[in-house]
């Protein structure tokens, strides 16, 4: 099991210019640019981590927060093990729309269980000084809305952006335990023969 | 009849590079002289006998005429000529296709030679025949690749269906090249989907060029290009040497490199400037027209740029009059002579390093250094380093030429064709064909060639030499690049292929001059049967065109069809509407179907993109 590197496709959501770009450089480069121009579409970056003895290949798919771009990124979608949600604490309507953001992708990565995704919501810009989102008002919305892990983050200086991919990373090794529980009992081994009934009927 | 025959697949039939400096006694064999013949398997006496006659007649007309030939013309051949010192390239195609395209592909084989191997006279000093023989193939190879009898008249980058991509894609692939400008060692790249051209900065010849080599990568692409090729950074990025020549070089450093993002949405800023465009994308439409009304624009862009310093001072084309009348005064200055050789030298210390680089260890990587230094000596005679075409002046000699040949040789089979090519340099079908040739001949500036693989995509970039050993800078290039790369290779493999649409009861080709493109609805299968006229007629039409600057627009008929053809700096465009009976009757006719062509193209070409408005 240890041994075994799975590929994980983690996907960021969340208006334009909230800094969904440089959580993914900074977690994968660990490099910020604060010139980056938008996001055209999709772009992605693959980063191989250790997290509790799995070895796994983190495809971290940043995407185009601007509305234009819909029809670029939402093809992208389907496949995503985990979404982390971001948003800028600077900016209250990037925090609004998170529940934009997150029926878009329920409807376009067609989850079949929407209760059961693993969603991590990301409060990016915590180095900016006038915030307009506080911690509490987050965290309450993501207790309201699955009980979600929050991390505030900062791709500018490096808060808790790694912490925020780890999470990610056990919540989906979380997820596939469970249903790796649950696929042993409910299956009927076919190769099974069922001596008995050689007996009974010869 | 030979002529009659459908046109061979093939676009050249023959071609070969003859060294006269090797067959100067009597006695000498001429097969010495043979550096390469194609086709290869060609018995060596009639090897022999066609490299000893056309060469003789080559340097006999020239001699008589003290200017060089360029075309050859014989019953059922035709031949472009080059002659360098000592060497004698001979292209052969079928008499069918345009004179001015042999002669383009000619030159364009000679130019690829020399971008991936430097001089020609040098490769061969410093490599065996067999090596370079392999690439003169390989080189003619991939410019007959594929080719439509189409492509054989235009020579055409290849790019993406446009109409099937979202422009923002394209605008995408412009951003990603933009970014890796960022670093100062980058002069300029492209972006290859499938061997198809996404976005590019270069001139559409340069392009052509780079595109060779992505092929050959591409399909050794099992093994990443060699062991030593690869860099530190990754495994899918590679680099060759490759050379520029001066003109190039310029063109690429006088190109006004917009910092950071500052958008390429607003061309009548650089318009003006300079004529040379970095990005093939959205905003192209709105420079070419601007390039329209530019008189100056009937000639490359650097040639227009460098011509001046030919004349006033053949002999040293560094000095500082001649890039003064070059350079935009708010562009940066080109190249002085003190930083060059400063550049030559460190490419020479550095050739050790990028040499581990070099895939094809067979030498491109210490050329470069003496080559340049040497080629700056006014005894040097690396002509090889501009082989595009003629200079105006040469060829009025040339047409002169013509003239004295036909009637003092008056040979029964040959004539030469000066006239025919003449045009060709005045308005080069595409751009940049026609740099001026120096006598002296230009020098080659090594330079390299990056290039990134992320599955069918490629970044392809020409960079300092220094470049590969600047760590911090292939870092940068690499970090900043690597994921747009990936995302714009997972959007364009996801684009569906297009159904191709029933063809519509017209035919139409439409050559993009500036940007070096082919429009077409014919299908690629060569010899389609009701095609065939068009192909001709768009063949007879382009030859008109190159050859007489002041014909706007022309129709060609036969009893069953017409043909119209339109031609401006910026394009040509043919067009044929099938069906409907041709009112000919031979005398001029206000109801003569062929006269309403011009605003049935209009209307039909419009949904391609075609504007003849």
């Amino acid at each position: 099991m240890t041994t075994k590197t799975s590929l994980l496709k983690v996907i960021l959501l969340g208006d334009g210019g909230v800094g969904k770009s440089s959580i993914m450089n900074r977690y994968v480069t660990n490099k910020f640019d604060a010139h980056l121009f938008h996001t055209i579409g999709v772009e992605f970056l693959n980063k191989d981590l250790e997290v509790d003895h799995h070895q796994v290949t983190l495809q971290i798919w940043d995407t185009a927060g601007q509305e234009r771009f819909r029809s670029l990124r939402t093809p992208f979608y389907r496949g995503s093990d985990c979404c982390l949600l971001t948003f800028s604490v600077d900016d209250n309507q990037s925090f609004l729309n998170l529940g934009n953001w997150k029926k878009e992708f329920i409807y376009y990565a067609d989850v079949k269980e929407p209760e059961k995704f693993p969603f991590v919501v990301l409060g990016n810009k915590v180095d900016v000084t006038e915030r307009q989102v506080s911690t509490e008002e987050a965290q309450r919305w993501c207790q309201e809305n699955g009980d979600y892990p929050y991390y505030e983050t900062s791709a500018k200086d490096a808060t808790n952006v790694a912490v925020a991919f780890e999470e990610a990373v056990r919540r989906v090794l979380a997820m596939d335990e469970r249903t790796d529980h649950l696929i042993p009992t409910d299956t009927v081994k076919l190769h099974r023969k069922p001596r008995s009934a050689v007996a009974c009927c010869s | 009849m030979a002529e009659l025959m459908t046109p061979d697949s093939r676009r050249c039939s023959y071609f070969f590079l003859y060294d006269g400096s090797k067959v100067k006694g009597e006695g000498d064999p001429t097969r010495d002289g043979i550096c390469y013949f194609y086709p290869e398997e060609t018995p060596l006496d009639r090897q022999e006998l066609l490299c000893g006659q056309l060469a003789g007649v080559g340097r006999c007309v020239s001699e008589v005429s003290s200017s060089p030939v360029r075309a050859l013309r014989l019953r059922h051949n035709k031949y472009a000529i080059r002659m360098e010192d000592d060497f004698f390239w001979a292209l052969g195609c079928s008499v069918e296709v345009p004179t001015v395209s042999v002669c383009e592909l000619l030159d364009q084989l000679i130019n690829l030679f020399c971008f991936y191997n430097g001089p020609v006279r040098q490769s061969y000093q410093l490599n065996g025949r067999e090596p370079l023989a392999a690439r003169w193939a390989q080189y003619l190879s991939h410019l007959q690749s594929g080719s439509s009898e189409l492509q054989h008249i235009f020579s055409c980058v290849r790019t993406m269906d446009s109409t099937n991509v979202d422009p923002l894609l394209l605008l995408k692939a412009a951003l990603i090249l933009q970014a890796c400008q960022r670093c100062p060692l980058v002069l300029a790249g492209c972006i290859l989907f499938r061997g198809r051209v996404v976005s590019t900065q270069m001139s559409p010849e340069l392009t052509m060029k780079v595109m060779v080599h992505e092929s050959e990568t591409y399909a050794t692409s099992h093994i990443p290009s060699g062991p030593g090729s690869s860099s530190s950074v990754a495994p899918s990025v590679s680099s060759t040497t490759v050379f520029l020549t001066l003109s190039e070089l310029q063109d690429l450093q006088a190109a006004p490199v917009d910092k950071p993002f500052s958008s390429r949405s607003t061309p009548h800023k650089d318009a003006p400037m300079k004529k040379t465009r970095l990005s093939r994308t959205l905003s192209d439409m709105a420079s070419t027209e601007s390039d329209t009304s530019d008189p100056a624009s009937d000639q490359a862009p650097q040639k227009t740029s460098f011509a001046p310093c030919l004349s006033e001072s053949e002999s040293s084309m560094f000095s500082p009059s001649a890039s003064q009348s070059s350079t935009d005064p708010s562009n940066p200055p080109p190249h002085s002579p003190k930083p060059n050789s400063q550049q030559a030298e460190e490419a020479a210390l550095d050739e050790s390093h990028y040499h581990s680089f070099h895939s094809d260890a067979d030498g491109g990587g210490p050329v470069c250094g003496e080559e340049d230094r040497s080629a700056r000596g006014p005894g040097s005679q690396l002509k090889d380093g501009d082989p595009d075409a003629v200079c105006e002046t040469a060829l009025d000699r040339e047409a002169e030429t013509g003239k004295e040949e036909s009637s003092s040789g008056g040979g029964s089979e040959e004539e030469v064709g000066g006239s025919a090519v003449g045009p060709e340099a005045e308005r080069g079908p595409a751009p940049g064909s026609g740099a001026p040739v120096d006598p002296a001949g230009a020098p080659l500036i090594p330079m390299t060639l990056y290039l990134h693989r992320v599955k069918s995509l490629v970044l392809a970039l020409l960079v300092q030499p220094h470049f590969l050993s600047d760590t911090a800078s292939v870092e940068e290039v690499y970090h900043s690049s690597l994921a747009s790369l990936n995302g714009l290779e997972a959007h364009l493999r996801s684009i569906p292929p297009r159904v191709p649409g029933a063809p519509g009861p017209y035919l139409f080709a439409h050559f993009d001059r500036i940007q070096g493109t082919l429009t077409t609805n014919l299908s690629g299968r060569p010899g389609g049967a009701p095609q065939h006229p068009f192909v001709r007629a768009t063949s007879l039409l382009h030859s008109h065109f190159c050859n007489t600057e002041t014909l706007q627009e022309a129709i060609i008929r036969s009893a069953g069809a017409a043909v119209y053809g339109t031609s401006s700096v910026a394009q040509e465009t043919y067009f044929q509407q099938h069906g409907g009976s041709l009112r000919n009757s031979g005398i001029p006719n206000h109801q003569d179907s062929a006269f309403s062509l011009p605003s049935k193209a209009r209307h039909r070409l419009l949904k391609h993109g075609v504007n003849l408005l």
